[in-house]
């Protein structure tokens, strides 16, 4: 087996090309790596925001809770229904919750919807992890509010003690920011359900219910009860379905990714093979003579499959490497589904790991599997005059 | 000096060639490079290939080592008729029996002296430590052992020469090849070189054949075969070398 250090050295010696090589790979990883782990973060937002146990309940026909609402009168007779699961208190655990988007002025200066929820106290306990980071919660009826991290940051008067202002009618005064896990509610406005039907001139009307059954069984007969029941005119989706189905737009963006991804790596590809073949171009003489000594085809192959793969592999390495700071980073963008924005931000998991890690193979192996045979099918004797 | 190899060659022949006739196609055209060749090298024998440019000499040599293929005829090397083996056996065969010396001394750049004479030792199954011995053994024996960590770039031409004939023997190998070793050095390194590959015909009986254009250098062999347009035409069979001048 022809040693590695013969390869390492090697590519040291043409330390420029490889150079030039290494950060091609790494550039064409990283945009990918970043892609992907937002497509994550989006994913992972959208899933972690749903329960097994919990359902939501919309109008029949609406496919989001931004588009559809229905009669608080409906949704109060809902927050009787048996198979509920209930609090400590023994309050049960289902909220009437109000939707409305809102034209928010960003820090910057400019302008983007925001979804203000309308929401009750089981609302919070609906949500995974929610917590109060900084401040309190408000108070019913006073027209405050608590928004999310992202919200806080990146919006004029976000900060806890600012007025949100979305008009003359509409405004809260912000008194505590809140996480909820990396879900979903972390790019919303939260605050009182009375006040947003007062602000929005919506009284008596909700967007959503949401209901937390006690268990499994309880779960199927709530769904079925509501879905069933033709004055109520509602349907009740698994919370879960409901996110899946949000989370269309990742989907959108996963193939796009792919697809650029697959541009990508065969962009690296063709510059590996370039840098590979060069390097079998000027080494000829010196793979002649390692065939004369008596070392085999195939170890000629795969010495130079290996230092193209080496090649590659250190400008994955560096590519995702690039990325590891990128896990503070969250982008707003624009959700189709409820016309608001969303915030993403950037996961480093499996998926992200998993493409750098088939970026770098494809473009070691493949790149490097024509220079290599190349250098294989070389005349011993031919090779030898090179100069 | 007597020509003690070819008064024994009759009996163990090394090499033997039967009516080997080589020709390469390049397109429509048909060179014909050898012509029904008939050759018996005895075992420690030191052989020089002379000749005109295009006069085969090359093509035998390389013939004899098992990098190429007659086209017709039979070429035995001690005992194994090279023609019966595929390329892969005729790679392994090669590892085993054959050194080679080049005239541009073919050292890898990026590897050490000590690294350049190992490279035929990965072939074979010894132990790093064996290893390390064999190739202090043929650097000692080509006066380079102090040079193990240099890197070709840092040797003079008649030492890269060197480290390549360390390389050739580290296996122990029964033929050497050498194709214009001396080409590429000044006359005093040349000689040194020279009295190298005499020392390994004499003290370890290695058969060698050698391609030169120098006269000077087939006089330290103990049989020249001048060749031309593909045929032997000249034989002689040196009563007195030159001996070995340091």
């Amino acid at each position: 087996m022809i040693p590695l250090k013969y390869n390492v050295r090697n590519l040291r010696v043409r330390w420029k090309t490889t150079l030039m090589t290494i950060l091609g790979t790494a550039l064409l990883v990283a945009s990918s790596c970043i892609l992907f782990g937002l497509v994550e973060g989006l994913e992972y937002s959208l899933k972690v925001s749903g329960d097994p146990l919990d359902l939501i309940v919309l109008r029949k026909g609406s496919s989001n809770e931004t588009t559809g609402g229905f009669e608080t009168s409906k949704a109060d007779q809902l927050l009787t229904l048996p198979g509920i699961q209930r609090d400590p208190s023994g309050a049960p655990l289902a909220a009437k919750e109000l939707l409305n988007i809102a034209n928010g002025e960003r820090a910057n200066g400019t302008r983007n919807n925001l979804i203000i929820r309308g929401v009750q106290p089981a609302s919070r306990d609906l949500r995974p992890d929610f917590k109060i980071v900084a401040g309190r919660d408000f108070v019913e009826g006073r027209g405050e509010c608590i928004v999310s991290k992202i919200v806080s940051r990146r919006y004029k008067g976000g900060q806890i003690g600012g007025l949100l202002y979305f008009g003359d009618k509409e405004q809260y005064r912000v008194v505590g920011i809140f996480t909820a896990g990396g879900s979903a509610a972390e790019s919303e406005v939260w605050a009182d359900l009375r006040d947003v039907e007062k602000n929005t001139g919506r009284d008596g009307s909700v967007s959503c219910v949401q209901i937390r059954a006690a268990s499994l069984p309880d779960y199927e007969k709530l769904q079925k009860t509501i879905n069933d029941d033709t004055q109520f005119k509602l349907e009740a989706k698994s919370e879960k379905a409901y996110f899946e189905d949000q989370s269309r737009m990742g989907l959108f963006l996963k193939a796009a990714g792919t697809l650029i991804a697959v541009l990508l790596t065969f962009g690296a590809m063709f510059a590996a093979a370039n840098t590979m073949f060069a390097a079998v171009s000027s080494r000829t003489r010196e793979i002649g003579t390692l065939r004369a000594l008596g070392f085999p085809q195939s170890d000629i192959l795969i010495s130079f499959l290996g230092e193209s793969f080496l090649l590659c592999a250190l400008g994955g390495a560096l590519g995702l490497l690039a990325t590891l700071p990128l896990n503070l980073l969250t982008i707003e963008t624009f959700n189709f589904g409820s016309f608001a924005s969303i915030s993403i931000s950037f996961r480093f998991g499996w998926t992200v790991a998993a493409v750098a890690m088939i970026m770098t193979v494809a473009m070691g192996l493949f790149g490097g599997m024509f220079p290599a045979l190349r250098a294989v099918r070389l005349e011993v004797i031919a090779a030898l005059r090179e100069l | 000096m007597e020509a003690k190899g070819y008064s024994f060659m009759r009996q163990t022949s090394s090499i033997v060639l039967r009516s080997v006739y080589k020709e390469y196609r390049r397109d429509e055209f048909v060179i014909p490079v050898l012509a029904d060749l008939d050759l018996e090298v005895a075992e420690g024998e030191y052989l020089a290939l002379m000749g005109p440019s295009g006069s085969g000499k090359t093509t035998l040599l390389n013939l004899v080592a098992g990098l190429d293929r007659s086209t017709k005829g039979e070429v035995t090397v001690h005992g194994q008729v090279l023609g019966h083996l595929s390329e892969a056996e005729v790679t392994r065969w090669r590892a085993n029996n054959v050194g080679f010396i080049f005239q541009t001394y073919n050292l890898i750049p990026v590897l050490t002296a000590f690294e350049n004479v190992e490279l035929p030792l990965l072939l074979t199954s010894l132990s790093r430590r064996k290893r390390r011995e064999h190739v202090m053994t043929a650097l000692r024996i080509v006066g380079l052992e102090k040079r193990e960590h240099h890197y070709p770039r840092q040797l003079s031409g008649g030492q890269e020469q060197r480290v390549a004939i360390a390389r050739a023997i580290v296996t122990d190998p029964y033929l050497l090849v050498a194709d214009e070793p001396t080409g590429d050095l000044d006359r005093t390194t040349a000689g040194e070189i020279l009295d190298l590959l005499e020392l390994l015909n004499r003290e370890f009986q290695k058969t060698i054949v050698m391609v030169t254009h120098d006269p000077l250098a087939a006089a330290r062999a103990s049989r020249v075969l001048h060749l031309d347009k593909g045929r032997l035409v000249d034989e002689v069979i040196q009563e007195t070398r030159v001996s070995i001048a340091s």
